[in-house]
Parts: structure tokens; C-alpha cells; sequence
């Protein structure tokens, strides 16, 4: 009968409709979810409506979430270094950006004039940059990750969007906290949670004891 | 008419001379959205272009990595020292390719219904899947969209154990499911249902069935003339599929059939697309014992951490079969670190040539939903 196609689509659209109502008794018309139904809400079982209401609640992001990369330094407690930069300016991450926007200072050794394994500055203007994660990826010393914090709203766009290094460090506590699972992987594949050349320092310690 | 927003389909332009409301001429106009991707591509090293193939055809990142992965293979395969992608490898890049398959044809199912005047309901049924099928690209690839996944020789990253968060802003909400739960609930049970949904909601619809039936026919012979690809030459008869004329991956070992149609208009394009939903859910059922069955096995062959492959001098052609068509990478290198020429056949691109042979005699009114049809993206035809 003619019609009736256009019948049934509007009684899926009403389904929608109540299921949407259906979903928020459940859930006591709460007007911003309990943290447990959220999961419920926004998996696979999800039946009524999807919308996030941000900033009032966000997803959080998943562990290998790409967003800028941000520069590793050592914990403002740490016994030996704290807050030295794990990046040893070996400038891969510049060579493999895509883009190229990444800029690189490499310090000097004061006395002899001769490059020290330190950037000075570290420069990522993240108006270029495209979150692609390869300077994470190829990074050899585990320096450089890609943050989480997705908020960067600034209201001027010609001196606030190039990142320097100051602006980029964070400690390495911090890429414990947003991934744990990873930075375990990560602690693994270099045989301990310390930085490579502190490791390989200590085993040298350790040898010259025995 | 046009450039419309980008919201839509993207920044394109049609110049069409009317009489009265009947088209008489119709002209695209493209290069709004021109980023210079050929040329960019021949500065870049080969590791380089992944992410730019992203941004090709954005709703379905996975499949142009795979495309490009594909085409820079087979020249390393000329080389030396070339190991060929293992083979859980293969079966997370085609686990993927499907599901990008599954979203690209939601978006543009939903997009049709847009474009004929069913705003945005619809659509947003399309998308609710979408969402599902995104959270969990998110939480393999890192991103939502621009995926950057492949590698030569396999992929990034290994499927995470659980697809969880870690609550880091305020407000932030935690979710964490098993991955394999996950995938399989999505496979079996949501997905299909939602297809069906789909199925029931719009295809027997009297104002989807008057606005599409007989509008922008293309003929068999027209099709192939206009070189049209995917569901565009699919839907006027010609059960060509690049999955089949040229197996690829771990295709050959699946069973699933080539949608095709016969009556080349709007309705049939379509249908191609429902029916192309249905078969990827089949592969995709197929997939999952594979995928169960190469858990823990190694997902990248070549040496971590190299960052500039060698490739040897030479050209290859990667083709894969997009959800917008026959998408192909032509890749010339001179054995340094970048290609020396890098040439994309997109599909979207060509389909568009034949817009004009489809629209003419309809009214304006119809030439949006011709234009649905096809389904465009804009990052793709200007590249
Ligand atoms: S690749 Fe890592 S260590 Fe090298 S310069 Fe970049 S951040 Fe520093
Ligand atoms: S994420 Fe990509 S674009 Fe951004 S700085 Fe790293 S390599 Fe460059």
C-alpha cells in the first residue's frame, strides 16, 4: 500500500525517540550521567540518545590517543636529575616529522665548545603540526609522547601556538598517569623504568663494583 | 551552484545552464580544497606520506593507508631485503579496511538522505554506528580519523588488550572494554542490526523511492567509459570489484560476493551500498576466528624503529578497493629516500567526470541527490 514504507520509517524514528526516554528512567533523569552508566551509555549497549554534554562530561581518550607531543623530563623528585630532559637532541623526531615542524636548539658544552646531548630549546608549533605520532613512534629514547590534554584554546594565535620547551616538558610521572599500560610496555622493551642512559649508566656502575 | 559548505559534501562548484529547471549543461568546478598532496608527496620520505594519505579521503583513512602500504610494498619487494607483511598483519588491515567500508557507506547513505531532503535523522542513525565503529580506531590507532595505522610490512601498533581510558581532564568519563568483546559484539550483533534498521527504515520509503528511481541513470557502457569505479560502476551493471579482479591480502581466502546492480540510477547506488555493508559484515564475521587464531603473533615484519625503508628504483601501482572505488597509488622511485614521482587515482575524482552525463534532462532538485550519489569527498577529488 502506498505509504506504508513511510509509516514504518516513522516508527523507527519513534522507536529512537523512546528509547531515548526509556534510557534516562533507567537512569534516574540524572541530567549529567553517574560516572557508572556512562560506560553503558556510550558502548555497545547504548540504546537511547549519544550525546556527550561537554564540558559538563567528557570521554576520556584512550591511551594511544594522538594529540601535540609533549617532552619528557625526569620527576621534580628524582635523585640524581630531576627535571632533566630525556631528549638527547638527536634530532630524529625533526627528521621524521611530516610537516616539519619541529626545531631544534642543540646545546653546547660551555668549555669546550664541543655539542652536548641536550636540547636548549625545542620548538613544535602545533598550528602545522598533524598529530600524526610519528616523532613519538621513531623516537629512540623514549622523549618525545603525544599528549592528551586536547583543550588548547589560546586567545592569541601568533605567539602562543609555538611550543617552546619549557611549554612542552612534563614529567614523566605524568606520561605514567595518562598511560600506564603503555609506559609499562614502553619500561619493558628498555629494561627499566629510568631513562636509557641512566640504565646504562648504572649497569656501568654496577660492573666497575664487581 | 555552489561552493557549498563543507559541511556537506565539501567546497565544489557546479556551472550548469538551465532551461527553465532542466539542465542542459553541467560543469564541475574543483580545486577549492587543492593542497598540492603529488607534490607534497615527492618532497616527503615514503614513511612520510602515511599520514598525508589520511587526509585523502578522510572518512576512510584506513583503506588509503592500505592502498599506499600496498603500492610502497611492492616496489620494496623488488628489493633485496624485503620481508612480505606477517600474516596478523594482513588480517588487522583487512579487519579495518571493512570497517572503514561499513562507516564510509553509512556516512553516505546518510548523506543521500540529506541531500534529498530527509535532514539529518536519518543521517544521525548512520552515525550513532559510526561513533561505535570510531571509538574503537581510537583506541587501536590513536586517532579518530586520521588513522595513520599501516606500516610497511605491517601495522603500528598491535589491537589493544582493552580498549580503556585514563580520566585526565575534569569531568572526564572512564570506559573500558575487552577488545575482542568488543569487536565481536560489533560485528555480530550491532552492526547487523543496524544495517537492517537501515534497510527496514529507508529502502521501501515512498519519498526515497520517488526521488531516487530512474534519477541519474548511467548506463553499462557509459560506466566504463567514464572509467567510474565502486558502487557507481557496480550499480550500472558491472560486477567489477578490485577485491576480486586483482585479490589482494588475505581476500582470496574469504568468501563474500560482489554486490552488483542493473539499473545504474540513484536507487540502485543505493542499494549497491546496503548490499555492500551486508558482504563487509560477512567478511568481517570471517575475520574474527582469524583474528582470535593470530592473537600474540607478530604484527609488523621489518626492523623497528626505521624510519627510512629502502627502496629500491622502480614504480609499482598499489590498488585497493575503496569504499568510494578503485583507489590506486602509482609510485616511482629512484632508489633515495623519497618518491620521485607519487600519483593517487582517486576514486572519487573520476565518479565526479561522470556527473554530468547523469544529470542531464533532471531538474536541479535532482542533481543534489545525483551528486549524494556519488558520494564525494572533496579531500579526495582536489587532493
Ligand atoms: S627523537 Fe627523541 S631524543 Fe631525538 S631529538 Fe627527538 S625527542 Fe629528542
Ligand atoms: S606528531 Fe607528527 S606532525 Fe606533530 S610534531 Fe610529531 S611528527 Fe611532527
Amino acid at each position: 500500500m502506498y505509504g506504508t514504507g513511510i509509516w514504518r520509517g516513522m516508527w523507527i524514528t519513534l522507536r529512537h525517540f523512546v528509547n531515548t526516554y526509556v534510557d534516562d528512567v533507567k537512569w534516574g533523569f540524572q541530567r549529567h550521567v553517574p560516572p557508572e552508566a556512562f560506560p553503558v551509555r556510550q558502548g555497545l549497549q547504548g540504546r537511547g540518545s549519544f550525546t556527550v554534554e561537554y564540558p559538563e562530561e567528557k570521554i576520556a581518550v584512550p591511551e594511544r590517543f594522538r594529540f601535540i607531543p609533549f617532552l619528557i623530563v625526569e620527576n621534580y623528585d628524582h635523585p640524581e636529575r630531576p627535571g632533566h630532559d630525556w631528549c638527547t637532541s638527536c634530532g630524529i623526531c625533526a627528521k621524521v616529522c611530516p610537516p616539519q615542524c619541529i626545531w631544534i636548539v642543540r646545546g653546547t658544552d660551555p668549555e669546550t665548545g664541543r655539542p652536548k646531548p641536550e636540547p636548549v630549546d625545542f620548538y613544535i608549533d602545533i598550528d602545522i603540526c598533524m598529530n600524526c605520532g610519528l616523532c613519538a613512534e621513531f623516537c629512540p629514547f623514549d622523549a618525545i609522547k603525544m599528549d592528551h590534554d586536547y583543550e588548547l584554546a589560546s586567545y592569541d594565535r601568533t605567539g602562543n601556538h609555538i611550543f617552546d620547551k619549557q611549554h612542552l616538558s612534563k614529567e614523566f610521572r605524568y606520561w605514567q598517569s595518562i598511560a600506564p599500560t603503555v609506559a609499562e610496555k614502553e619500561a619493558e622493551a628498555r629494561g627499566g623504568w629510568e631513562h636509557k642512559d641512566v640504565l646504562k649508566a648504572r649497569a656501568k656502575e654496577a660492573k666497575a663494583k664487581d | 551552484m555552489g561552493p557549498q559548505h563543507p559541511s556537506t559534501h565539501g567546497v565544489f562548484r557546479m556551472m550548469v545552464k538551465l532551461n527553465g529547471e532542466t539542465i542542459e549543461r553541467l560543469e564541475p568546478v574543483m580545486g577549492y580544497l587543492h593542497r598540492n598532496h603529488e607534490k607534497i608527496g615527492e618532497r616527503n620520505t615514503f614513511i612520510q606520506n602515511m599520514p598525508f594519505t589520511d587526509r585523502l579521503d578522510y572518512l576512510t583513512s584506513l583503506s588509503n593507508n592500505f592502498g599506499y602500504a600496498m603500492g610502497v610494498e611492492k616496489l620494496m619487494s623488488l628489493g633485496a631485503r624485503y620481508n612480505p607483511p606477517t600474516r596478523r598483519a594482513e588480517v588487522i588491515r583487512v579487519l579495518m579496511a571493512e570497517l572503514t567500508r561499513l562507516v564510509s557507506h553509512f556516512w553516505s547513505v546518510g548523506f543521500l538522505m540529506n541531500d534529498i531532503g530527509a535532514f539529518f535523522t536519518p543521517m544521525m542513525y548512520a552515525v550513532e554506528e559510526r561513533e561505535l565503529v570510531l571509538d574503537f580506531f581510537e583506541a587501536t590507532t590513536g586517532s579518530r580519523m586520521m588513522c595513520n595505522y599501516l606500516r610497511f610490512g605491517g601495522v603500528a601498533n598491535d589491537l589493544p588488550e582493552r580498549l580503556r581510558s585514563e580520566a585526565n581532564l575534569i569531568n572526564d568519563r572512564v570506559r573500558d572494554f575487552s577488545t575482542m568483546d568488543y569487536v565481536w559484539e560489533m560485528i555480530f550483533e550491532r552492526l547487523p542490526r543496524a544495517v537492517d534498521q537501515f534497510d527496514e527504515y529507508l529502502t521501501t520509503n515512498e519519498i526515497v523511492t520517488n526521488r531516487c528511481i530512474g534519477v541519474g541513470t548511467l548506463t553499462r557502457e557509459e560506466a566504463i567509459d567514464y572509467s567510474a569505479a565502486g558502487p557507481v560502476l557496480r550499480a550500472s551493471g558491472v560486477p567489477y570489484d578490485v577485491r576480486r579482479a586483482e585479490p589482494y591480502s588475505i581476500y582470496p581466502e574469504l568468501e563474500f560476493d560482489v554486490a552488483v546492480r542493473y539499473h545504474g540510477d540513484v536507487y540502485d547506488r543505493y542499494l549497491v551500498r546496503l548490499d555492500e555493508m551486508r558482504q563487509s559484515l560477512r567478511i568481517l564475521q570471517q575475520v574474527y576466528p582469524l583474528l582470535k587464531a593470530t592473537e600474540g603473533e607478530a604484527f609488523f615484519s621489518g626492523r623497528g624503529g626505521m624510519y627510512s625503508p629502502r627502496v629500491p628504483a622502480g614504480e609499482s601501482y598499489g590498488r585497493v578497493e575503496n569504499p568510494k572505488g578503485e583507489l590506486g597509488y602509482y609510485v616511482v622511485s629512484d632508489g633515495g629516500q623519497n618518491p620521485w614521482r607519487y600519483h593517487v587515482r582517486a576514486p572519487s575524482f573520476i565518479n565526479l567526470t561522470a556527473l554530468e552525463r547523469m544529470c542531464l534532462g533532471h531538474k536541479v532538485a535532482d542533481v543534489v541527490a545525483i551528486l549524494g550519489s556519488i558520494d564525494i569527498v572533496l579531500g579526495e577529488v582536489d587532493r
